[in-house]
């Protein structure tokens, strides 16, 4: 029997103290071992869904149902659902000065293992794995001991959010415009990465606009996303058709 | 005034110039009484004298066990000066060449202290120091010898232990001579329960091309209170540069004059102050650029939480021919409660033309973006808090070159 990952149901959120409404009645159902890609026009609350799913305070849910491996995600804290295995890599990470990458990546590894009631690696441990990680995602020593994604290239940052995918391995990655801002080459770093991370028992979520990434990393459902829900699924020839077309007709289809 | 009520005797009533000097401050403080509200230098961190609880000045010999010390387990060697109880307890033995240390009323005895006694402020302007100099009679002078450079830091240590509600007046006179460099490590602490009142005088003279570093570490006892005053002279060429760090207690004034009284002298004051009770801290500056070419720079942080109160006022003073000279001035405070207060002063005082002088102050929350960043990785909400806490006064503990006293200090605020 395949393992259910996420189930969403009729779900509605939008911003905290009943402020708009964003996600308008969303189902969707991510099982381990999928690729789900969402694709959708600008401004169709994608980067919304992604915050809703981990838990951001900007935003509330107002009726609906999110399961993630069985518990309810409304009632979890946004750190209980990382250290469950939910993992959004962010469109635009967030800087953080006067914290090393380092040490912020110490941190999270060790949180996740906490809360996981396994014993927390020591700075010899920790190094070790670290190490063998960052050379694989060409992410330099040098660039370990900056502060937290301060004055990181589009490039670096997305390498570093994937180190991260690597180092935590979540059950389920939500990864939000990975591709924004990458050159041919940190695109294959990324996909590489994560198509290293993705097995038959973890899940991914794909938010993108582009063709580029998901040819790389190949979802096995391609869902169009308008107007807080999901408009119509297919499969890659779905991607394969909106790139000529537009997300014209489909938006038509959502009022 | 109940404060100057105190049934003791003081160390060498019989010296006509000293007594001559404690009557006159004793004057100037009956007359000025404790600051008010209405005291302009004084309006945000103005306290009743009920809130001492009648402290008396205790001038029996401190008999020191050495069980005030034991916990002491300092990173670094030194040369230690302990009071214990507002008592001078012990001096370094064995002194290095260059480095002369004796206590107070020695000084005072040979005549010694006599060119820098209350040479340095006026007791008009500081009612605490003039307290503090009515009642004066415990206290170090501190000398290093021109051209000498004492590599230990000179450790003063405060402690504070026992049911007496004891008034302290301690005054240090350090003396800095021509070419002569030296670090001076302040660090008050108290036990838990312990109520008390630290009123401090360091009157510091750094001499031509001199330089002190001066690091205060401040964790007092939860009920004390603490008033310093670093009255600081520097001349040509000279360097003083301090870090002070406030920890909680009920209200602990740190106030820096500094004059830098001829061309090219400098002066660093950096601070850090993390309270999360009800207590106060205040941090008041007065750089004073008397002569052309002198450079100052402050930078002083806070973080404020639960119904605590932080205070900075800043002067800088540039002379009218104190041109070509710098003064910098940041204050920055994160509040994380909404029973928490900050009150910033900046004061700039320009009569010269040719000048770079800024100021800038700013108070806020912590980042949310870079909360909820932290929490997506599986980090807790409160440990995240702290990182981003620490990350933020950071930008201060980096000026401290040495790494080791670095840390030390830090972790007087970072208890985790």
């Amino acid at each position: 029997m395949t393992q259910k990952l996420l189930e969403i149901k009729e779900l509605y959120a939008g911003v905290a103290d009943g402020g708009k409404e964003i996600v308008k009645g969303l189902n969707l159902t991510i099982n381990a071992g999928e690729i789900h890609a969402i694709m959708g026009p600008n401004g169709a609350g994608k980067s919304t869904l992604s915050y809703v799913l981990t838990g951001k305070s900007d935003y509330a849910v107002t009726s609906g149902e999110m399961q993630f491996c069985g518990q309810d995600l409304n009632a979890l804290k946004p750190e209980e659902r990382a250290a469950l295995g939910l993992f959004l890599s962010m469109q635009a990470p967030v800087e953080i000065p006067g914290v090393s990458t380092q040490a912020f990546l110490k941190y999270a590894v060790n949180a996740v293992r906490k809360y996981n009631h396994l014993p927390e690696l020591d700075a010899a441990e920790f190094l070790k794995l670290l190490r063998g990680k960052a050379k694989e995602f060409e992410v330099s020593a040098d660039m370990l001991k900056r502060e937290i994604n301060v004055g990181f290239s589009g490039g670096e940052k997305k390498r570093l959010e994937i180190l991260q995918l690597s180092l935590l391995q979540p059950k389920l990655a939500i990864l939000d415009e990975a591709d924004s801002g990458l050159d041919i080459d940190a695109l294959k770093i990324v996909s590489q990465g994560v198509n290293q991370w993705h097995n038959a028992d973890n899940g991914l979520l794909i938010i993108t606009h582009h063709l580029d990434l998901l040819k790389q990393i190949k979802p096995d459902f391609v869902h169009i996303y308008a107007d807080g829900r999901i408009i119509t699924t297919g499969d890659m020839t779905l991607a394969e058709e909106l790139e000529k077309n537009g997300y014209k007709n489909y938006v038509e289809m959502s009022k | 005034m109940s404060l100057l009520k105190q049934n003791i005797t003081l160390f060498g009533e019989n010296i006509p110039w000293l007594d001559g000097l404690r009557e006159k401050a004793r004057a100037v403080f009956e007359k000025n009484g404790l600051p008010n509200k209405k005291t302009e230098a004084w309006k945000y961190s103005f306290f009743k004298e009920d809130a001492l609880g009648l402290p008396l000045v205790d001038d029996t010999p401190h008999e020191c066990d050495g069980h005030c010390h034991e916990s002491e387990n300092l990173p670094f060697e030194s040369l230690p000066i302990k009071y214990c109880n507002g008592r001078l307890t012990h001096i370094a033995h064995d002194l290095p060449r260059g480095v002369m240390i004796i206590p107070l009323f020695e000084a005072i005895e040979n005549g010694e202290i006599k060119p820098y006694l209350n040479k340095s402020f006026a007791l008009e302007d500081f009612p605490f120091a003039a307290l503090n100099t009515a009642l004066l009679d415990e206290g170090a002078f501190v000398v290093i010898t021109k051209e000498f450079a004492a590599e230990k830091p000179i450790y003063l240590h405060y402690h504070q232990h026992d049911g007496m509600n004891r008034l302290c007046n301690i005054r240090n006179i350090i003396v800095v001579e021509k070419g002569a460099r030296a670090t001076m490590i302040e660090h008050f602490d108290g036990e838990a329960d312990a109520q008390y009142f630290d009123n401090i005088v360091n009157e510091i003279y750094v001499g031509t091309d001199g330089a002190l570093t001066h690091y205060k570490r401040m964790n007092e006892a939860g009920r004390a209170h603490h008033i310093a005053l670093n009255s600081v002279q520097v001349k040509a060429g000279g360097n003083y540069t301090s870090f002070v760090v406030h920890g909680e207690c009920a209200l602990a004034r740190t106030e820096s004059l500094v004059r830098l009284l001829q061309q090219g002298a400098a002066a660093e004051v950096n601070g850090v102050y993390r309270l999360a009770q009800n207590g106060v801290s205040d941090i008041t500056t007065n750089i004073r650029h008397l002569a052309p070419h002198t450079n100052s720079n402050q930078l002083v942080k806070g973080v404020l939480d639960g119904a605590a109160k932080g205070v900075f006022q800043g002067q800088i003073h540039i002379a009218p021919d104190a041109q070509q000279t710098t003064g910098h001035q940041l204050h920055r405070a994160l509040v994380l409660s909404d029973e928490a207060e900050v009150d910033c002063k900046p004061e700039l005082e320009i009569f010269a033309d040719d000048v770079k002088c800024s100021h800038g102050a700013s108070s806020g929350d912590l980042d949310v973006e870079q909360l909820f960043y932290l929490q997506s990785r599986g980090i807790p909400l409160e440990e995240a808090q702290k990182i981003l806490i620490e990350a933020y006064l950071n930008e201060v503990f980096a000026k401290i070159e040495d790494e080791t006293v670095a840390a030390w200090i830090k972790s007087n605020i970072f208890l985790s």
